[in-house]
């Protein structure tokens, strides 16, 4: 197990940096530039901003300067768009805030939807089952980019109940419509995926025989059919959870909270190329360590996996 | 503590509070209108991005302007009509050569820390934006102050010490011009010649824009500054005019989504946002007092491709003029944008201090008329049903420059019988390939720098680098070069103008507007002022 472990991260370096050299020879494949605008600047005020950043070097030159920075210094380099900051500056400010908001979706994703699954395969072909599959089809045919304007109209502007945006440091009521809105289609997914691995669980010979010893459902289901039941979930649930904490760009424009998500995208109209990197090689390192997470996980749970 | 000791000191602590209360009392009308002033004196407003820069040096954008402009003060202010009144200078001379102007300081104008802001404050924030170290993507604004040196500083062929400003004393700034500017005393009022605090610069690099460092001379000192989300500005109590500061604290909020903005400002969250693309007609109608449409200093219009081996159909004058003739200007600014635009047949915005709108043919012109003319000029060319003309139109990707597009490709089409293909870019992509001259025609906007015609009229110069048209009128270079240092330039754009309208080098389209909803307690906006630069320290809100 733990070599596999091992050999796991091991790849994952080389992949790392697959992706860094890849994203960068993409970045400068897109027209334009970081210091591009509707007023071009004149030859020498240009010159002088590209040799601040580097940029007047050759191309393989940047990017071994880049990776050293990277690998050395943990320096992600300055952001070309926001020149009071650096990348780590940027990160430091916007992952916390998607992290926060993005972890909080991720329970409530995962309770409400898991439960809603159980509850609808347990009682399937009941009104149960028929509720919790007409809420999760429901939270998936709504966006979140529809739903977030109208949690705005209800809470913010009809009620008055809640902020319409901000951050504010996360207080509490900043928090709670960024949740309902970016948990929603993650809810319905979970549900669905949960409801139906659990009725294939529950047609199973070994549910069978548990049941015809005479142990008692809820028994049943608890002891012996949520473990199985777990694994497909799982699978989604990794890439799901560095889904929600990287990055949701609408949460962050509807709801004005800070977060990675506009950076992400902000960097990449700005042709920000360190900022691009930086968010790129982060979620990219959390997609490989999630995933990772995942794999260790099934072999806890399912004894016939083994590494 | 005894209990004798706890009541002094309950005491002494209520006789504070109530002093100041009679403190607020004192300041609860205007000392000028004697208005009655609101308890809350918080501004908050709406940013649709995060500045690149907040450093007085390295701004660049028309909202971190906004906050330099309160954070810092320049030689000069504005008024609310855009006048220049003294800031940090109280008024300056020039020499009979227009070449040195001297400015003389307040004695009592204060840093945040106490310091006292001097002339060799000044010297050293000019030197630091046209250094190459600091690479500023604003530092050619220097150059283009005329200031001595500049362009040789900024290319790094000279020391920044050799630019043409110097102390003489602490209250005395001596600037030498390399031509004499007749407006150089309106660039002042710009956020990159404000002074920056040099000891705090030094000693914390970039980081000195951090509100934990940060030392200001403005009517306000930043307090809090989270990228992407909020930045908190509160009165400075250092700041020599604090006594007449009315507003406490002004809250700039970014709000990517200007619907969603909208929104907010209709909960009460917010005291000015901007107005959602085609929603002004509506707001206007239902907030009469909130919704509010003023002249921005900037104008739009579709550039030629005039480089050597562009498509050969425009190199025409009389093509140009044709689909120049077949727009009707009146259906895009009241049916298309209806936001308070004006119909453009200059280049220059109509409400450019000092420009008198001269007398182009074809304003005076009804639609009729100019379809007329159009469809004539055309045939000229050689097109018409039998050998129609196709044109290629470019524009960046954006709903208000699509339906543009759109209305202008239909009128061309029913006119002319042209056929337009219409393509959109990303903005990045977009502006290379205007630069690069791949396009036929592309829409253009551009913005005033400073509040004086030649902002607009520079671009049809030959060696602009503005200038993506590539039009090239030895007349139009000699007669802008004479404006600049002409005590009245204004025959000279007339004259530019003309040869615009008879080139058509560019297609005017119209002149922006700016329209924005504003809290109705809000007052003193400064709607007058054409370049649209406020000051949070004129502003102040009224009870109900």
């Amino acid at each position: 197990m733990l070599s596999f472990v091992f050999r796991r991260l091991a790849v994952a370096i080389p992949t790392l940096l697959i992706l860094v050299v890849l994203s960068f020879i993409l970045m400068y494949a897109a027209p334009g530039g970081p210091f591009n605008s509707e007023r071009p600047l004149p030859p020498e005020v240009l010159a002088n901003i590209e040799a601040k950043y580097g940029l007047d070097q050759p191309f393989w030159k940047q990017i071994i300067n880049y990776v050293s920075g990277v690998v050395t210094a943990f320096d992600f380099g300055p952001s070309f768009q926001y020149k009071d900051r650096s990348v780590n500056d940027v990160i430091a400010q916007g992952f916390p805030v998607t992290l926060t908001y993005g972890f909080w979706s991720f329970v409530v994703a995962v309770t409400v939807g898991m439960s809603l699954g159980v509850a609808a395969a347990v009682k399937q072909n009941s009104w149960v089952d028929y509720f919790a599959v007409g809420v999760s089809i429901g939270a998936q045919v709504l966006p979140n980019f529809v739903m977030a304007p109208i949690l705005l109209l209800v809470f913010t502007l009809w009620l008055g109940w809640l902020p319409g945006g901000g951050w504010n440091g996360g207080q509490w009521q900043f928090l709670i419509m960024p949740v309902i809105a970016l948990s929603t289609s993650y809810m319905a997914s979970i549900a669905r995926i949960t409801r139906s691995s659990m009725l294939e669980v529950l047609n199973t010979n070994f549910i069978r025989t548990a049941r015809a010893k005479g142990l008692p459902m809820r028994r049943v289901i608890w002891k012996h059919a949520m473990k199985p039941t777990l694994l497909p979930v799982l699978s989604y649930l990794g890439p799901a959870f560095v889904g929600m904490i990287t990055g949701s760009v609408i949460i962050d424009v509807f709801f004005s909270t800070g977060g990675i998500g506009q950076f992400f995208v902000n960097s990449a109209f700005n042709r920000d190329y360190s900022v691009i990197m930086g968010i790129t090689i982060l979620v990219g390192t959390l997609t490989i360590l999630f995933n990772l997470l995942v794999d260790v996980l099934y072999a806890w749970i399912d004894p016939k996996i083994r590494y | 503590m005894t209990l004798k000791s706890r009541l002094l000191a309950t005491t002494s602590a209520m006789l504070i509070a109530a002093s100041g209360a009679v403190y607020a009392d004192a300041h609860a009308t205007h000392p000028v209108t004697g208005e009655a002033l609101a308890s809350d004196q918080n501004f908050v407003y709406r940013v649709g991005d995060e500045s690149p820069s907040i450093d007085p040096g390295l701004v660049e954008d028309v909202d971190g302007a906004d906050v330099v402009r309160d954070l810092f003060e320049g030689l000069y202010n504005q008024d609310a009509a855009g006048n220049l009144i003294p800031g940090v200078a109280l008024s300056h001379a020039v020499s009979d050569d227009g070449l040195i102007y001297t400015f003389t300081l307040r004695d009592n104008a204060k840093w945040s820390n106490g310091d006292t802001v001097t002339a060799g404050d000044f010297v050293y924030s000019w030197q630091r934006a046209a250094s190459p170290e600091l690479a500023s993507p604003y530092s050619w604004y220097i150059e283009l102050m005329s200031i001595e040196n500049g362009a040789a500083v900024i290319a790094g062929e000279m020391e920044t010490s050799a630019l043409g400003v110097t102390a003489i004393d602490d209250t005395t700034l001596e600037v030498r011009l390399s031509q004499p500017l007749p407006y150089f005393p309106q660039m002042v009022t710009h956020g990159t010649t404000f002074p920056v605090h040099q000891a705090t610069v030094e000693e914390f690099g970039s980081d000195w824009v951090q509100p934990e460092n940060m030392v200001s001379n403005g009517a306000y000192v930043l307090t809090e500054f989270v990228p992407q989300e909020r930045l908190v500005r509160e009165r400075n109590p250092m700041y020599w005019d604090s006594d007449n500061t009315i507003l406490e604290r002004v809250v700039k909020l970014v709000i990517p989504d200007e619907n969603v903005a909208l929104t907010r400002f209709l909960a009460g969250e917010l005291d000015r946002t901007d107005i959602p693309a085609g929603q002004y007609p509506r707001l206007s109608a239902q907030y009469p007092e909130q919704a509010a449409s003023v002249p921005q200093a900037c104008s739009y219009y579709y550039m030629f491709n005039l480089r050597e081996g562009a498509s050969e159909e425009i190199q025409d004058p009389n093509v140009r003029k044709a689909l120049s003739l077949a727009i009707d200007r009146d259906i895009i600014v009241n049916n298309v944008l209806a936001a308070g635009q004006k119909a453009a047949y200059t280049f220059t915005h109509w409400a450019t201090a000092g420009f008198e709108t001269p007398n182009i043919p074809m304003a005076t012109m009804t639609q009729a008329e100019r379809n007329e003319m159009a469809i004539t000029l055309l045939a000229d060319a050689g097109y018409g049903s039998d050998n129609p003309l196709s044109i290629d139109l470019v524009y960046n990707t954006d709903d208000s420059h699509r339906a543009v597009a759109i209305a202008i490709s239909q009128m061309w089409k029913q006119t002319l019988g042209v056929e337009t293909i219409l393509a959109n870019q990303e903005w990045q992509t977009f502006l290379e390939a205007r630069s690069n001259g791949d396009f036929e025609v592309a829409r253009g906007g551009w913005c005033a720098d400073y509040n004086e015609a030649s902002t607009f009229l520079d671009l049809m110069q030959s060696g602009s680098g503005y200038n993506d048209s590539k039009y090239v009128n030895p007349a139009v270079d000699a007669l802008l070069a004479e404006a600049k240092t002409s005590a009245n330039p204004q025959a000279n754009y007339d004259r530019v103008e003309e040869f615009i309208a008879q080139d058509t080098p560019i297609i005017p389209i119209y002149h922006y507007a700016a329209d924005y909803m504003y809290a109705e307690d809000l007052e003193g906006w400064p709607f007058e002022n054409f370049e649209q630069n406020w000051y949070s320290k004129d502003l102040y809100k009224i009870a109900e």
